[in-house]
């Protein structure tokens, strides 16, 4: 594996080896990337917040694009989690969201604060997503919740505490990034 | 089982007319008739939640309104509501320790009981408020009075001499409803008529309906407003409960889980059962399963030559005998051709009258044989079922005296039997190729039909069989 | 429920309500439909949804039934058919031929034992404990407007067209293919974005959800204006989401005409006010005041929003110019029933069949295997024989 430079880890996140981080990418604190993650920073930096599990063969994109108006730096805030499977390439991640396995969240969406994408939910479309938007089921349906989905603090304990037992971790970095 | 995936390339000829393929047949030990799920009569067996498993007694389950006591149903995406609890610290300030409350949340739509306002329960079975139909105390009052009014004038038919009649009949009469009876179930009291006591105070009183000439108006805010369609129910959703439709999201109220149930299967001729479910709902198993897959022949295709219209082609349908009985089978053309219409009836026994028929209409059979089919003159015999032979390699011992051309391999209970089929020449490319023949074997009956016959029953059976092996690829060139 | 239950020994009945759209099956007695489901069946076959009321012929409708009756026993109200009675609330103006294979679906194939057919528009009045009324059932196919006075259906005056649910739905497709023309049209100079949708073919579903959800009754002063060609301010668009990558626009004046259908008055004068307001004029003098002050609506599509405050302005509308001096009544009142519109007929049903009408009127198994026929009051034959049966 090549050793990506860009990388910057946080004390207190749990960033397994078997992961793939490409690009310049800055992961929080407590933030846990399971292995087979895969997070790719193509376009620009990828700034990720606090406390955000990233599950195993999920994928976030930061593709480059110059037509559209796509910040340079995709940022993602702190208490998503994004299960296993699922492909993002939004613009933007607000916190706690919760993109559940397999839904696909297209490159011209900005996602809000405590969004839940259902299982399998396919959006292209650009838009804004509220906050506490919820899209589940056959055809999508929506609705607004009256609160923000729980943040995950036992498993975010749990896996803390688990995945160094069976898996390498990278070491925290905390020197400058080139931003 | 290939066959719950596959599409129906066999199918049996049931005794009702319908096509089904071996695994969707009953037959009757009974009557020796094949039966399906279209003519056998359907029982409710026993009542159960799908999500707790829990099972309840009919009358019970009658009583509870066929739903579960425990699981919910979530009204927004219909998924089942999850118990969740959280702690939180007693409101009043006092130091008794953090008091767990419960709501109940779905884990599919995330939908919570906090979204629609349903307050927090301490026990986490929850005494949670189910709603009450608004009107029940004005439409008990009408239950009970037009009942009265019901078995009031059923008492004075009971008594009523008999009129002669007039030769025709007016339509109030089809239902009764001559002028006096309407004003009577109506609540009025009836015209005074010489002879009779009417006795009003007998009918419990009612407060029917008042009409209002002040409707509501359509809302401003229709005009300029855009609808929030996450806070409109959708019509799935208002129908899940009839009684309330809530057309807004924040009156959706969860309701009890509806039961699912087992079924049991009776055979309508001599009303035996041929499937019954084990009552635990957590079992799979049958008390009775007289499914035609252990009685019956079973034909699978094995291979066939590329159709093409006009053209001979060879195609090796494997037989197989699931009984333990020695069978022997032959194969003629289909012996009439099901266009609908009415055949099968069944015996009504009510009460020591004379025994009725009831004819019931066969289903409707689309498709129709459109390839010819040559069969093998010869029966095939194939011996009884061995479950034991199928793991012995030492080669088969039986000595038939087969003809090669017809049978072409054999072990155990198992043949494959090589037939000659042609498609109609006015057939094109893509066109379904449909063939049938009627199957005769024998069937040993082990159930003893009468008192007097213990011995196991020889009898001759037959059945239509319709195979499509499938597509026509091309012409006779 | 306990003290009926104790009071018969018999299998509780259960009450059937077969629209056109939507089916209400329950357990009689009770004060709602156990459910409320789309009148459809899964086809085995051919894994396409089929709705009952588009059958091919008998034989197909008789299959029809039988697969959608199987669900409404065994996955809804969880009871065997087999020697249980039923109640079936029909349309007066129900096809015979339709009655006719739906009782032999329940006698032979179900083995019931016995139906008592109910009008729908008489039991409607058990559901509001009144005598005289007249029953304006708007739902999916048509619309039906025939006056009951004294519990006696006044057939003569009946009145139906076709002005109901579907003929929204359909006004609201038109409406939205014409929409997407005119943005297609004035996409040429502004920058208007196009979503790439086909109108003509949107999955009657879908139509129908946009019609629950986003549609309205107007008012009238506003629907005039709008079939003048002087439209008001319009409504504002809704976007409406087609799954995740596909967006509809619904503007506003679809949102707001498309339910007009039932009120336009253009040719015809066939609107559902003029309906009403025939109706009661088809009447006896004497009961008209009667029938004017107790109009009963009925049918989901009576419940839109602003339908009946519509429909109420729309009468006094007619009452005041075209009808002037010609009704012998000055005042409309509208029902509102303990129920929703919906299963109003439904309620009735169940009302009545709970009580000792089921024994006495209710047609048993035996006389059909012995007749072979429903008795009808259009049938003259069987009417004199199911008579002479009631004398003996």
């Amino acid at each position: 594996m090549a050793l990506n430079r860009d990388l910057r880890i946080a004390t207190g996140a749990v960033v397994c080896v078997d992961s793939k981080l490409d690009g310049p990418i800055t992961i929080g604190p407590r933030t846990v990337v399971h292995p087979k993650a895969c997070i790719v920073a193509e376009g620009g930096p990828i700034v990720i917040g606090e406390s955000n599990i990233f599950e195993e063969q999920c994928l976030i994109k930061h593709n480059a694009n110059a037509n559209t108006d796509r910040p340079r730096t995709l940022k993602i805030g702190s208490n998503n989690v994004f299960e296993v499977g699922c492909v993002i390439s939004a613009k933007s991640v607000g916190d706690n969201n919760v993109f559940e396995s397999n839904c696909f969240v297209g490159p011209e969406i900005e996602v809000g604060n405590g969004c839940i994408i259902g299982v399998g939910i396919s959006l292209e479309r650009p838009e804004k997503l509220p906050d506490n938007l919820v899209i589940t089921g056959g055809n999508y349906n929506r609705t607004i919740a009256a609160d923000k989905p729980p943040a995950q603090t036992l498993q975010l304990d749990f896996l803390t505490k688990v995945l160094p037992n069976y898996h390498h971790l990278r070491k925290p970095k905390d020197r400058p990034n080139v931003l | 089982m290939s066959y719950l995936v596959q599409e129906d390339f066999v199918r049996y000829e049931c005794t009702c007319g319908s096509l089904s393929p071996i695994p969707k047949l009953y037959f009757c030990r009974h009557c020796l008739k094949l039966r399906c799920g279209y003519c056998v009569c359907h029982e409710v067996d026993s009542h159960y939640c799908s999500n707790c498993m829990e099972h309840l007694p009919s009358a019970e389950a009658k009583m509870k309104k066929n739903r579960c006591v425990m699981c919910f149903d979530c009204p927004n995406c219909f998924h089942t509501l999850s118990i969740r609890a959280t702690t939180r610290a007693p409101e009043d300030g006092s130091n008794k320790g953090h008091l767990k409350h419960y709501y109940l949340s779905c884990f599919f739509c995330r939908w919570t009981t906090r979204d629609v306002g349903i307050p927090d329960q301490i026990a986490s079975s929850g005494n949670w408020p189910l709603k009450e139909n608004p009107h029940q105390e004005l439409l008990s009052s009408f239950l009970e009075h037009y009942k009265v009014v019901a078995m009031r004038e059923r008492s004075q038919k009971d008594k009523k001499p008999i009129f002669p009649r007039r030769g025709y009949s007016t339509y109030t009469e089809k239902f009764g409803l001559t002028n006096l009876i309407a004003r009577k179930r109506a609540g009025l009291p009836s015209l005074p008529l010489p002879g009779k006591e009417v006795n009003p105070a007998s009918i419990p009183p009612i407060k029917p309906c008042v009409a209002t000439d002040v409707i509501d108006t359509l809302p401003a805010s229709y005009f300029t407003d855009v609808p929030d369609l996450t806070k409109i129910t959708t019509i799935a959703q208002r129908h899940a409960n009839p009684m309330i439709q809530a057309t807004v999201a924040s009156e959706l109220h969860p309701q009890h889980r509806h039961f699912f149930i087992k079924r049991s299967l009776r055979c309508r001729s001599c009303e035996h059962n041929v499937s019954k479910p084990e009552y635990n709902p957590a079992s799979i198993k049958f008390k009775i399963q007289q499914a035609a897959y252990y009685h019956v022949p079973e034909i699978r295709i094995k291979t066939f030559e590329p159709l093409r219209a006009g053209k001979p082609s060879e195609i090796i349908l494997k037989v197989t005998n699931p009984t333990s009985h020695v069978t022997s089978l032959s194969f003629s053309p289909k012996s009439e051709v099901n266009k609908g219409g009415v055949s099968d009836s069944v015996i009504l026994d009510s009460l020591g009258a004379p025994k009725k028929t009831v004819e019931i209409p066969r289903p409707v059979v689309q498709d129709e044989p459109n390839t010819q089919v040559e069969l093998p003159t010869e029966p095939i015999v194939l011996p009884a079922r061995d479950d034991a032979a199928e793991y012995d390699d030492s080669g088969d011992t039986h000595n038939f005296h087969d003809d090669a051309n017809v049978v072409v391999w054999r072990k155990g209970n198992k043949a494959a039997v090589k037939f000659r089929i042609v498609p109609d020449r006015g057939m094109k490319p893509g066109d379904r190729s449909i063939f049938s023949f009627s199957m005769e074997y024998g069937y040993v009956n082990t159930m003893p039909t009468t008192a007097e016959q213990k011995s196991p029953q020889r009898a001759e059976m037959q059945v239509n069989v319709l195979i499509a092996p499938g597509l026509i690829v091309g012409n006779l060139d | 429920m306990a003290l009926y239950e104790g009071l018969s020994a018999e299998k509780q009945a259960v009450v059937l309500d077969l629209g056109s759209r939507y089916t209400k099956f329950g357990f009689v007695g009770e004060y709602s439909p156990r459910c409320i489901i789309p009148s459809e069946i899964r086809c085995p076959r051919t894994n396409k949804v089929r709705r009952i009321y588009d059958y091919e012929n008998e034989q197909d409708l008789y299959s029809l039934l039988v697969a959608f009756i199987h669900k409404l026993y065994f996955k809804h109200v969880l009871v065997s058919p087999k020697d249980r009675n039923v109640v079936i609330v029909e349309s007066l103006l129900c096809p015979t031929f339709i009655r006719d294979t739906l009782a032999s679906v329940l006698f032979r194939h179900y083995e019931v034992s016995s139906i008592l057919f109910v009008p729908s528009q008489l039991v409607a009045l058990y559901a509001l404990g009144v005598r005289s009324a007249l029953v304006v059932d708007i739902g999916h196919e048509e619309a039906q407007v025939i006056p009951v006075y004294e519990g006696v259906p006044v057939l003569t005056a009946w009145e139906a067209q076709q002005l109901a649910g579907r003929a929204v739905e359909n006004r609201i497709r038109d409406n939205l293919v014409r929409a997407y023309k005119d943005f297609a049209g004035a996409s040429g100079d502004a920058p208007m974005p196009i979503p790439g949708v086909d109108v003509a073919s949107l999955p009657e579903s879908v139509i129908e959800d946009i019609k629950v959800r986003a549609c309205f009754v107007t008012t009238r002063g506003r629907g005039e204006a709008i079939a003048d060609g002087k439209p008001p301010p319009e409504p504002p668009v809704l976007e409406y989401l087609l799954e995740g990558n596909q967006m509809l626009l619904v503007p506003g004046w679809v949102r707001e005409s498309s339910c007009e259908v039932i009120f336009e008055r253009d040719n015809e004068e066939a609107s559902l006010a003029n309906l009403i307001l025939d109706s009661i004029r088809k009447c006896p003098i004497d009961s008209r005041v009667t029938l004017a002050e107790n109009i009963v609506l009925v049918g989901g599509t009576a419940m839109l929003p602003g339908f009946k405050a519509r429909l109420m302005e729309e009468l006094k509308f007619l009452m005041k110019t075209s009808y002037e001096n010609r009704l012998a009544f000055s005042t409309v009142k509208f029902h509102t029933p303990p129920a929703k519109e919906n299963y109003t007929c439904w309620l009735g049903g169940a009302i009545f069949g709970s009580t000792d009408m089921i024994q006495m009127r209710a047609f048993t198994r035996e006389s059909y295997l012995t007749k072979k026929a429903v008795p009808d009051w259009s049938n003259l034959a069987t009417n004199i024989l199911y008579l002479s049966k009631l004398t003996i």
